[in-house]
């Protein structure tokens, strides 16, 4: 198991870092995982010790949503539930003047962008990546099917990454 | 940002694209796990096409955090009205946001019943539906945010601003007016402020008020006539309607005060049961509990407010529980 785990370990940082919606936040919780496995020992597991890595992974995440929230509230703060740290980068809790201005230049390049995009991809991307709604509560919205946001989120990605990146 | 590698051609850059979005979806599985972990391990190069595109997506979501942080103590003052929606990069922070917007679909909006007062004055019934929130700004300036299925009559009378509160939930950024105090009647609780920010809650012959800002006054059994505690800021009283001796002042959290308002039900060793209740103001599909040993059971945590079945799924990693779904109810039992 714990072999096993080493040799997934990259990965399961790149799906957790997706959800976690940062790689750093994602390291640590995959570094937790780490102690379980060894905390199980030798284990005879059936079929592929990989999804049941998985599963241990994702049952740490829901646990660390909770107890995050927790620690932050006694610290007088949600910092870690609020996505400070973003982008492997720890953001300070005021931005710089410096890096609004910037990131606001940044955001409207972005915006621009994406108001060139068909029109249901630019809205699938504005209610999924700006407002925040999910892809369930983002396909409610537009009346269309959850693999249809799946696509629509993909293109807008797909098209500003190439212009912006 | 990271600068996409040129070797790396058009549909593997697709593929990781497409992998990304999956990955951030609500619910991701095991077979999305095998396969994502097949895919990344037949090529080195989709491992770094997957990790450019998780670095400049997570690029954008800095920008709009960076141009989101701009004057303090914004949210306060922010409309919350279900079709605005501010552009926020933590999406934790506009679940609600999210949730208002999707409640609005199968809800009617408030009702306002404009009527006469008793003594003159005008009086105005808000109302919010299962799943509904509410901001409403009142006309002397005072701001007032309705939770889920709650129930308030606002009425402003020359020397008084009286709100009586019916089952609900409500947080009160009160304007200042010395010369007008700001009346609350809860059931059998007075409260009594001149300008601040707290929280009421009536539920299930439950009556709590929690202090996040300036001084409040509650009488719990206003006709025992007993002396009035005064709440400090990060102070709360709670207490069974009818029985006054039950009133507990308790610490708590200021920034946990109306978590809900963020899309966070915050819970301190409470019961399963209301926790049930609080889920049931927000979904109209109902949560039952299947037993008495699952009502009792307590919890201490927090539940982002999000997709129901999710939350649920939640509570069962929580709790020792189980739950069924069908399609009209979802039973909650001990395992």
């Amino acid at each position: 198991m714990a072999r096993l785990y080493g040799e997934k370990r990259a990965n399961l940082v790149r799906v957790f870092a997706a959800r976690l919606r940062s790689v750093s936040e994602a390291e640590d919780l995959i570094q937790d995982l780490f102690l379980k496995v060894q905390a199980l020992g030798e284990v005879e597991v059936e079929g592929d010790g990989s999804a049941l890595l998985f599963r241990m992974a994702n049952n740490l995440m829901l646990d660390r949503l909770r107890s995050q929230t927790r620690a932050s509230a006694r610290d007088g703060g949600w910092r870690s539930l609020q996505g400070v740290v973003l982008g492997d980068q720890q953001v300070a809790d005021i931005p710089s003047a410096e890096e609004v201005v910037a990131g606001r230049q940044r955001l409207q390049l972005m915006m621009a962008a994406v108001d060139t995009l068909p029109p249901q991809v630019a809205r699938a991307f504005k209610l999924h990546k700006l407002d925040g709604l999910s892809h369930a509560e983002t396909a409610a919205a537009m009346g269309v099917s959850r693999s249809s946001v799946e696509k629509h989120v993909s293109a807008a990605l797909k098209a500003l990454m190439a212009k912006l990146s | 940002m990271t600068r996409a590698q040129t070797d790396i051609d058009a549909e593997t850059s697709e593929a990781a694209i497409a992998w990304l979005v999956r990955l951030q979806g609500e619910t991701v599985t095991e077979g999305d796990w095998l396969a994502f972990d097949a895919w990344l391990t037949a090529s080195p190069t989709h491992a770094q096409a997957y990790d450019d595109a998780l670095a400049f997506d997570q690029g954008l979501d800095l920008d709009a955090r960076f141009a989101e942080a701009a004057p303090a103590g914004a949210p306060l003052s922010t409309p919350l009205a279900a079709n605005v929606v501010p552009l926020r990069p933590a999406r934790r922070v506009w679940m609600w946001s999210a949730g208002a917007a999707i409640a609005a679909a199968f809800v009617a909006g408030a009702v306002l019943v404009p009527s006469k007062g008793l003594i003159g004055g005008r009086e105005t019934t808000y109302v919010t539906g299962v799943g509904e929130r509410r901001a409403i700004a009142l006309e002397d300036g005072s701001r007032i945010d309705m939770n889920a299925a709650s129930r308030v009559t606002v009425r402003f009378e020359r020397h008084a601003r009286r709100i009586k509160m019916d089952d609900g939930q409500v947080f009160f950024d009160v304007a200042k007016d010395s010369s007008r105090p700001f009346l609350i009647a809860a059931g059998d609780t007075q409260v009594r402020v001149v300008g601040t920010q707290f929280d009421v809650r009536r539920r299930d012959g439950q009556v709590a008020v929690n202090v996040q800002r300036g001084l409040v006054e509650v009488r719990p059994n206003l006709a025992s006539g007993a002396t009035p505690f005064r709440l400090k800021p990060g102070q709360g009283l709670s207490h069974h309607e009818g029985r006054a001796a039950d009133a507990k002042l308790q610490a708590v959290a200021v920034e946990e005060i109306a978590g809900w308002r963020q899309g966070r039900l915050i819970y301190r060793d409470q019961p399963l049961s209301q926790i049930a209740g609080d889920m049931n103001r927000l979904f109209p599909r109902p949560v039952k509990l299947g037993d008495a040993e699952v009502a009792n059971m307590r919890l201490s945590g927090v539940l982002i407010v999000d997709e129901q079945d999710a939350m649920v799924d939640r509570l069962s990693h929580l709790l020792p529980v189980k739950t069924t779904t069908t399609e009209d109810a979802i039973v909650i039992r001990a395992r």
